[in-house]
C-alpha cells in the first residue's frame, strides 16, 4: 500500500478524446452491420429456418454481453463492491446498450412461424403435451411476454445508466445510496426475466423438451462473456490511438491496474467453474434419470456429429480454461487474460450454438456462413451502440464515493 | 512458470551454525515492524525472523520471501486424489467388481464425477496443510525465544524482530543494528538466561530514541549498515 | 436514515467492525477471558439441558440398533422417513460456516471475521449430527464398513454408482476439510491461549495443538497462502457437497424429485438455512459471553442480507419447479406439485412456503434487519420452514407416486421425534463445549482488519532491493516494484 493519498478523477481525464477513432469506428460498425443484415435477409429467402436460427444464436450471443453488463452493474451495487467502481461504467455503457436488442428482435418477430415449431398451434389428438401448453406457447402471449422482457432490460440498462452518469456531474453520495438500493430488487427482476426469456427463445425449440435449471445455465454463460467483455474493453480502452496525428494514451491507462484485471480473471475463472458447475448437473441428472422424455435433448446432440461439438464444448469451455486460468500469474498479466478472454467468447458463441442449433439442424452439425453473417450483423449494430454510449460520457464514474477505493486496490 | 527448486534432503542440508544470542525487539505497531524488517534485510542479516499476531502487510516485500511453495502441494496432491477416485471408482466398477446397475456401462463415468471432484478437493485440502507445515518447519514446540516471557506478547498485542548471533562480535553488530530501528524494548536472550538490554548500550543512539517506534526512515539516518 | 443505520452501511468510507476502538489487546481480552474464567451462568443451564438431549439421543440410538428401525414410523411407500430429512437438514446447515469462512473470504468480505470460527465450529458439529443418521439408519449398523471400500473377504465392493455412496464421501470429505480449514485457522488462536495460560494443563492442551506457533511472519506466508487456498477449495466444496446431498433425489425418475434445478436449489437452501443458525446462536453468545462490540449489527445486517439473497433464490426455485412442472404437460409431475399444495401434507407446505419465502422478506427492512428480536424469530422460523422443505420434498413425492394402488401416509413416531431432539442435543453440546474452552472468535484475523492493523507500507524511498531469492520475472506491464537487482 503506497503513501499516496486517496486518488481521485476528473470526467475529462477518462474520456474519450474528440477525434478518437473509436466514436468513428461505431458508425462504421454500426454500417457493417446493417450491411451483413441486409445479406441475410437476402439470403433467408432461399433457407428462412436457417436465416433465423444463425440469427437467433447471434441475437443471443449479443444480447447475453449486454444483460451479462447489466448483472454485473446490479450486482456490484447491491453488494456495495469497491474494487470495481473502475470498470463498472463500462459495465453500465454495455447495459445501456440493452434497448438495441426490443430493434434487433424485430427479424425474429418476423420470421417466428419458421423457427419455434410451435408456432402454428398443436392438435390435440396428435400432440396432447403440446397442445397442453398452448395457453402458454401461444404467439399472443408470446409476443407481450417478450415485449415486457425487452422493456424491463431496456428500461434497467437505461435507468441505471442514466442516474450514475448524473453522478458524474454532482457527485452526490445520495446516488450511490439509491442506485444501491434499487439494485436488490432489480435484479430479481433480472432474474426472472432473463429465466423465462431462455425458456421462450432457446427451450421452446424443443418444445416437448424442459429443464428446471435452463435459466441459471443462460446466466452462467452471460456471467463468463461479461468478465471476458470487460477485461478487453477496458485494455483496449487503456491503449492509446493516434489523435489528430499525435498518439495519446488511452483513458483508461494508470487507472485500471493489473490488480483489476486479476479480480476480472479471478470472477471469470470461478464463473467459468460455475458453468460447468450447472452444465453438468443438467447433464447427469438426464443421464442417470434415462427418461427418453428428457434425453432426447442430449441425444440430439450427441448423435449425426453433433458429439463433436458437445465435447469440444466440455473441453474448450471447462477443461482448458480451468487449468488456463488457475495461476496467479495468468490473470495477472494483460497478454494472457486477453487470450482467455478471447477464447471465452468464442467458446461462449459455440455454447449458445450448440443450445438452438440442433433444432434447427438434427441432421448433424451444420455451419453455414449464414452464422457468421448474422453474428457480424447483430454485432456490428450492437457494438454501433456500444459506441455511441461510450464515446462522450466519462468511462469512469467519477462522482462516486468508491472510486478512491478502487483506484488504489490492491489484491490479497 | 518457472518449477520451484526442490529443498534439499535432510542429510545434504548443511547445519547452521547454533546462534548462541537471540537479540529480540519488540514494537507497538506493524509499521514499525515493517521498516524495522526491511532495514535488517537490507543490511543483509541471515538468520532472523519478525513475529506479529496477524500477517501485516507488506511484509513479504520488507523480509524479500520468495513465493511460498504450498500451492504445488495443493496442486499435485489434489490432482492426485482426482485421479485416484476416478481409479478407484473405475476399477471397482469396471474390473473388480462389475455390476448393471440400471442399465448404467460399467465405467459410468458421470456418475464418477462427484466423488472424484471430493476425492481431489481432500487431496488438496491435505496438500494445503501439509505444505503449510512442511514450509514452516511446524510442529515446533520448543524454540528459545519461548524463553522471554515478553514474548507472549507476540500473539496478542505487540510485534517482535528476532535476530540470532554467534558470538560476542555478532552480538554487537546485531545491537546496533536492531537499535537503528528504534524499537520500544530490546531483550537479549543467552545461555545465562533473558535480560532487557538498556537503551544505549549500542552507544549509537541516544536513549529518547527507545521511547517511540518510529520507523528510522521517517529521520535523517545514514544508513551505515547498507550494502 | 436513523444515524445508527447509516453508521454500518456508509455510503462514504467503510464501517468500522469492532465497536468501541478496544485495539488488539482489547480483543484478545474480550474473546479469551471468558474462556479462561468462569462461563456464565447460562453456561451451565444450556450444557445441561443439551446433555440431556444427547441422552435422548442415546436411548434412541440405544432402543433403534435394539429392536430395529421398526420403531421408525418408516413405511411403504415412504421408505424414506424422518431420517434423511434430518440428514439433509443437518448438512444444510453446516453449510453457512463454509460459506462464512471460505467464499466470503474470497470475497474480501472482512465483516466475517467476527464470525467465522464460530460459524466453522457450527459446521463441524452440524457435519457430525448429519453424519448420525446415515450410520444408524442402515437396519444393520455393524455392516456399515461395507459402505467403505475396504477389501473384505467377500470380494465385495460399494456400488460408486449410488448417490448415497457419494453422500458418504461428500459428506465425511466435507467434514474433514472443514476440520482442517478450522484447526488451521484456529492455530494462531491456540498461540493466545496458551501464551496466557495460568495453568500448566492449560498450556500443554493449548501448547501441544499450537504446534509451537511463534507468530513468525515467514510462517504468516506460508498460512496465509494455505488459507486463500483452503478457502479456494471449501467453495466448490460447498457447492458440490449440497448439489451430492441434492442428487439423492434428483437422481430418481419421481415427480417432483426429478428436476435439474435441485443442486443450486439445495445449496442455496443449505446456505439459507445455516446462516440463520448462526444468527440464532450469535444473538445468544455474543450477549452470555460480552462480545457485542466484536459481532455487532452490522455482521447481523449482512447476515440478514444473505439470508434474503438465498431465501429468494429458493422462493425463484419453487416458483421454476411449479411452472415447469405445468409446462412439461406430465400429468404425475403436475399431481406431484397440486398435490404438495392441495392435499393431505398440504398444511407441511404452507409451513414451508411462509417459513421460507415469506417470512425473510422482512429482511427488505433495514429495521429489521438490525433488530434482535427479528432476527431471532425469523431465523428460528427459516430454520423450521428449511425442515419442513425437506420433510415436503422426501414425503409428498414418495407418499402418492405413479400409481394409486401405492398411495399412503407417513406419520411420524415418537422414536422419529427423539432422535431428531436428540440430534439437536448432540448439536448444542458440542457446541456448547466449543464456547467453553476455545476462542469462539477468530482474534488474529480480527486484529488484522482493524484499522491500527493496517500498515502504510514502506515509505517511498525504499523499495526492496536485494530479496532473498530472486522474484520470478513478471512478464506483462504489471506496474508492480521491479527488484532492482
Amino acid at each position: 500500500m503506497s503513501h499516496a493519498p486517496a486518488r481521485s478523477l476528473t470526467a475529462s481525464e477518462v474520456t474519450l478524446p474528440e477525434r478518437h477513432p473509436l466514436r468513428k469506428g461505431g458508425l462504421v460498425a454500426a454500417a457493417v452491420g446493417a450491411l451483413a443484415l441486409v445479406a441475410v435477409l437476402a439470403l433467408a429467402a432461399g433457407d428462412p429456418r436457417q436465416a433465423l436460427g444463425s440469427y437467433l444464436v447471434a441475437f443471443l450471443y449479443w444480447l447475453s454481453i449486454a444483460l451479462g453488463g447489466l448483472f454485473f452493474t446490479l450486482a456490484m451495487l447491491a453488494s456495495r463492491a469497491g474494487w470495481c467502481v473502475v470498470v463498472r461504467r463500462l459495465a453500465e455503457h454495455l447495459a445501456g446498450t440493452l434497448w438495441v436488442y426490443a430493434l434487433l428482435f424485430v427479424p425474429l418477430a418476423v420470421g417466428a412461424a419458421h423457427l419455434w415449431p410451435w408456432w402454428g398451434g398443436a392438435d390435440p389428438a396428435e400432440d396432447p403435451i403440446l397442445a397442453g401448453k398452448a395457453g402458454w406457447l401461444d404467439p399472443g402471449f408470446f409476443w407481450v411476454r417478450a415485449a415486457v422482457y425487452l422493456a424491463a432490460w431496456a428500461l434497467l440498462g437505461w435507468w441505471f445508466r442514466r442516474r450514475s452518469l448524473a453522478q458524474d456531474a454532482s457527485a452526490d453520495p445520495g446516488v450511490t445510496r439509491r442506485l444501491q438500493s434499487l439494485a436488490a430488487p432489480a435484479i430479481l427482476v433480472y432474474a426472472v426475466t432473463q429465466t423465462f426469456a431462455a425458456f421462450d427463445w432457446i427451450m421452446s425449440l424443443d418444445p416437448h423438451w424442459y429443464s428446471t435449471i435452463f435459466g441459471v445455465y443462460f446466466f452462467a454463460g452471460q456471467a463468463v462473456a461479461i468478465f471476458s467483455v470487460l477485461a478487453l474493453l477496458a485494455m483496449a480502452l487503456e491503449r492509446g490511438a493516434k489523435v489528430e496525428g499525435e498518439r495519446r494514451p488511452g483513458p483508461l491507462a494508470g487507472v485500471v491496474t493489473v490488480e483489476h484485471y486479476h479480480d476480472l480473471g479471478k470472477l471469470l475463472f470461478a464463473f467459468v467453474v460455475f458453468w460447468a458447475y450447472i452444465a453438468f448437473s443438467q447433464f447427469m441428472l438426464i443421464w442417470y434419470g434415462n427418461i427418453p422424455e428428457e434425453t432426447v435433448w442430449y441425444a440430439h446432440r450427441l448423435e449425426h456429429g453433433w458429439e463433436g461439438a458437445t465435447w469440444a464444448l466440455a473441453i474448450g469451455h471447462f477443461v482448458l480454461p480451468f487449468f488456463f486460468l488457475l495461476p496467479r500469474g495468468v490473470k495477472r498479466n494483460r497478454a494472457t487474460l486477453a487470450a482467455a478472454a478471447v477464447w471465452m467468447l468464442v467458446v461462449h458463441y459455440l455454447d449458445l450454438y450448440w443450445l438452438a442449433m440442433p433444432a434447427i439442424h438434427p441432421e448433424g452439425f451444420r455451419p453455414h456462413v449464414l452464422d457468421l453473417v448474422a453474428w457480424v450483423g447483430v454485432g456490428g449494430l450492437a457494438l454501433g451502440a456500444l459506441a455511441f454510449a461510450l464515446a462522450r460520457p466519462a468511462l469512469v464514474p467519477v462522482g462516486d464515493p468508491r472510486l478512491p477505493e478502487s483506484l488504489s486496490f490492491e489484491n490479497m | 512458470m518457472k518449477l520451484p527448486k526442490l529443498p534439499a534432503p535432510p542429510w545434504k542440508r548443511a547445519a547452521a551454525p547454533a546462534p548462541d544470542t537471540l537479540l529480540l525487539a519488540e514494537y507497538a505497531g506493524p509499521d514499525g515492524l515493517l521498516a524495522a524488517a526491511d532495514r535488517v534485510r537490507r543490511a543483509g542479516w541471515a538468520d532472523w525472523d519478525a513475529h506479529s499476531p496477524f500477517p501485516v502487510h507488506g511484509m513479504e516485500r520488507a523480509m524479500g520471501l520468495a513465493p511460498s511453495r504450498v500451492p504445488w502441494y495443493v496442486l499435485v496432491l489434489g490432482l492426485g486424489g482426482a485421479a485416484g477416485g476416478m481409479l478407484l471408482q473405475w476399477w471397482v466398477s469396471a474390473e473388480a467388481y462389475p455390476l448393471v446397475v440400471s442399465g448404467k456401462p460399467y465405467f459410468s463415468w458421470p456418475a464418477f464425477v462427484p466423488i472424484m471432484f471430493e476425492c481431489g478437493v481432500l487431496g488438496g485440502a491435505l496438500g494445503a496443510v501439509a505444505g503449510f507445515l512442511a514450509e514452516s518447519r511446524l510442529p515446533r514446540h520448543h524454540h528459545p525465544l519461548f524463553d522471554s516471557a515478553r514474548f507472549e506478547r507476540a500473539s496478542d498485542d505487540r510485534f517482535f524482530l528476532s535476530l540470532g548471533a554467534a558470538g560476542r562480535e555478532e552480538g554487537d553488530r546485531a545491537l546496533r543494528l536492531l537499535e537503528e530501528t528504534g524499537p520500544a524494548r530490546i531483550e537479549r536472550l543467552g545461555p545465562d538466561g533473558v535480560a532487557e538490554v538498556p537503551a544505549g548500550t549500542a552507544g549509537r543512539r541516544p536513549p529518547a530514541a527507545r521511547e517511540t517506534d518510529e520507523p528510522p526512515a521517517r529521520r535523517d539516518v545514514p544508513p551505515e549498515d547498507a550494502p | 436514515m436513523s444515524r445508527a443505520a447509516a453508521d454500518i452501511d456508509p455510503v462514504v468510507g467503510r464501517p468500522a467492525l469492532v465497536a468501541g476502538e478496544p485495539g488488539f489487546h482489547g480483543v484478545t481480552e474480550a474473546v479469551a477471558r471468558p474462556v479462561e474464567w468462569k462461563p456464565p451462568a447460562g453456561w451451565y443451564v444450556a450444557f445441561a439441558i443439551s446433555l440431556g438431549m444427547l441422552g435422548m439421543l442415546g436411548v434412541s440410538v440405544a432402543w433403534l440398533f435394539w429392536e430395529g428401525v421398526g420403531i421408525w414410523g418408516n413405511n411403504l411407500p415412504v421408505a424414506w422417513g424422518w431420517p434423511i430429512v434430518n440428514f439433509v437438514f443437518w448438512v444444510g446447515i453446516g453449510h453457512a460456516g463454509t460459506l462464512i469462512s471460505a467464499v466470503l473470504f474470497l470475497f474480501r468480505q472482512k465483516w466475517r471475521t467476527s464470525i467465522n470460527r464460530a460459524a466453522e465450529a457450527m459446521t463441524l458439529f452440524a457435519v457430525a449430527c448429519a453424519l448420525t443418521f446415515p450410520t444408524i439408519h442402515t437396519g444393520r449398523p455393524w455392516l456399515d464398513y461395507w459402505m467403505l471400500p475396504v477389501p473384505n473377504q467377500m470380494s465385495m465392493w460399494p456400488q460408486f454408482r449410488s448417490p448415497l455412496m457419494w453422500d458418504v464421501f461428500a459428506v465425511s470429505i466435507y467434514g474433514l476439510v472443514s476440520l482442517l480449514f478450522w484447526y488451521v485457522g484456529l492455530i494462531p488462536d491456540l498461540a493466545t491461549m496458551r501464551d496466557r495460560a495460568k495453568t500448566r494443563v492449560r498450556q500443554v492442551a493449548y501448547g501441544l495443538f499450537a504446534l509451537g506457533w511463534r507468530g513468525s511472519q515467514r510462517h504468516w506466508w506460508h498460512y496465509e497462502k494455505a488459507y486463500l487456498l483452503l478457502a479456494g477449495l471449501a467453495t466448490p466444496l460447498v457447492l458440490s457437497v449440497h448439489s451430492v446431498v441434492s442428487f439423492d433425489f434428483a437422481v430418481s425418475q419421481l415427480p417432483g424429485w426429478h428436476t435439474t434445478i435441485f443442486p443450486p436449489y439445495f445449496v442455496a437452501g443449505a446456505i439459507f438455512s445455516g446462516l440463520a443458525m448462526v444468527i440464532t446462536l450469535m444473538v445468544v453468545c455474543r450477549v452470555a459471553f460480552g462480545l457485542t462490540h466484536i459481532i455487532t449489527l452490522l455482521h447481523f445486517d449482512r447476515m440478514a442480507k444473505l439470508i434474503l439473497l438465498t431465501g429468494t433464490i429458493v422462493g425463484y426455485a419453487y416458483g421454476i419447479e411449479f411452472f415447469i412442472a405445468w409446462f412439461s404437460g406430465n400429468p404425475f409431475e403436475q399431481f406431484a406439485f397440486l398435490n404438495r399444495a392441495l392435499g393431505p401434507y398440504a398444511w407441511a407446505y404452507w409451513i414451508m412456503v411462509s417459513c421460507n419465502v415469506i417470512s425473510p422478506q422482512v429482511f427488505w427492512l433495514k429495521r429489521a434487519r438490525t433488530s434482535i428480536p427479528v432476527l431471532f424469530v425469523v431465523s428460528i422460523l427459516v430454520n423450521v420452514g428449511m425442515w419442513f422443505e425437506r420433510f415436503v420434498i422426501v414425503v409428498t413425492s414418495l407418499h402418492r407416486d405413479f400409481m394409486p394402488s401405492s398411495w399412503g401416509y407417513f406419520s411420524p413416531t415418537f422414536w422419529d421425534v427423539a432422535t431428531l431432539v436428540g440430534s439437536f442435543g448432540l448439536f448444542f453440546t458440542l457446541f456448547c463445549l466449543f464456547v467453553r474452552f476455545l476462542p469462539m472468535v477468530a482474534m488474529s484475523e480480527v486484529k488484522g482488519v482493524l484499522p491500527e492493523a493496517k500498515s502504510h507500507g514502506l515509505p517511498p524511498d525504499q523499495t526492496p532491493e536485494k530479496p532473498e531469492r530472486a522474484p520470478a520475472p513478471r512478464p506483462g506491464f504489471a506496474p508492480e516494484p521491479e527488484p532492482t537487482s
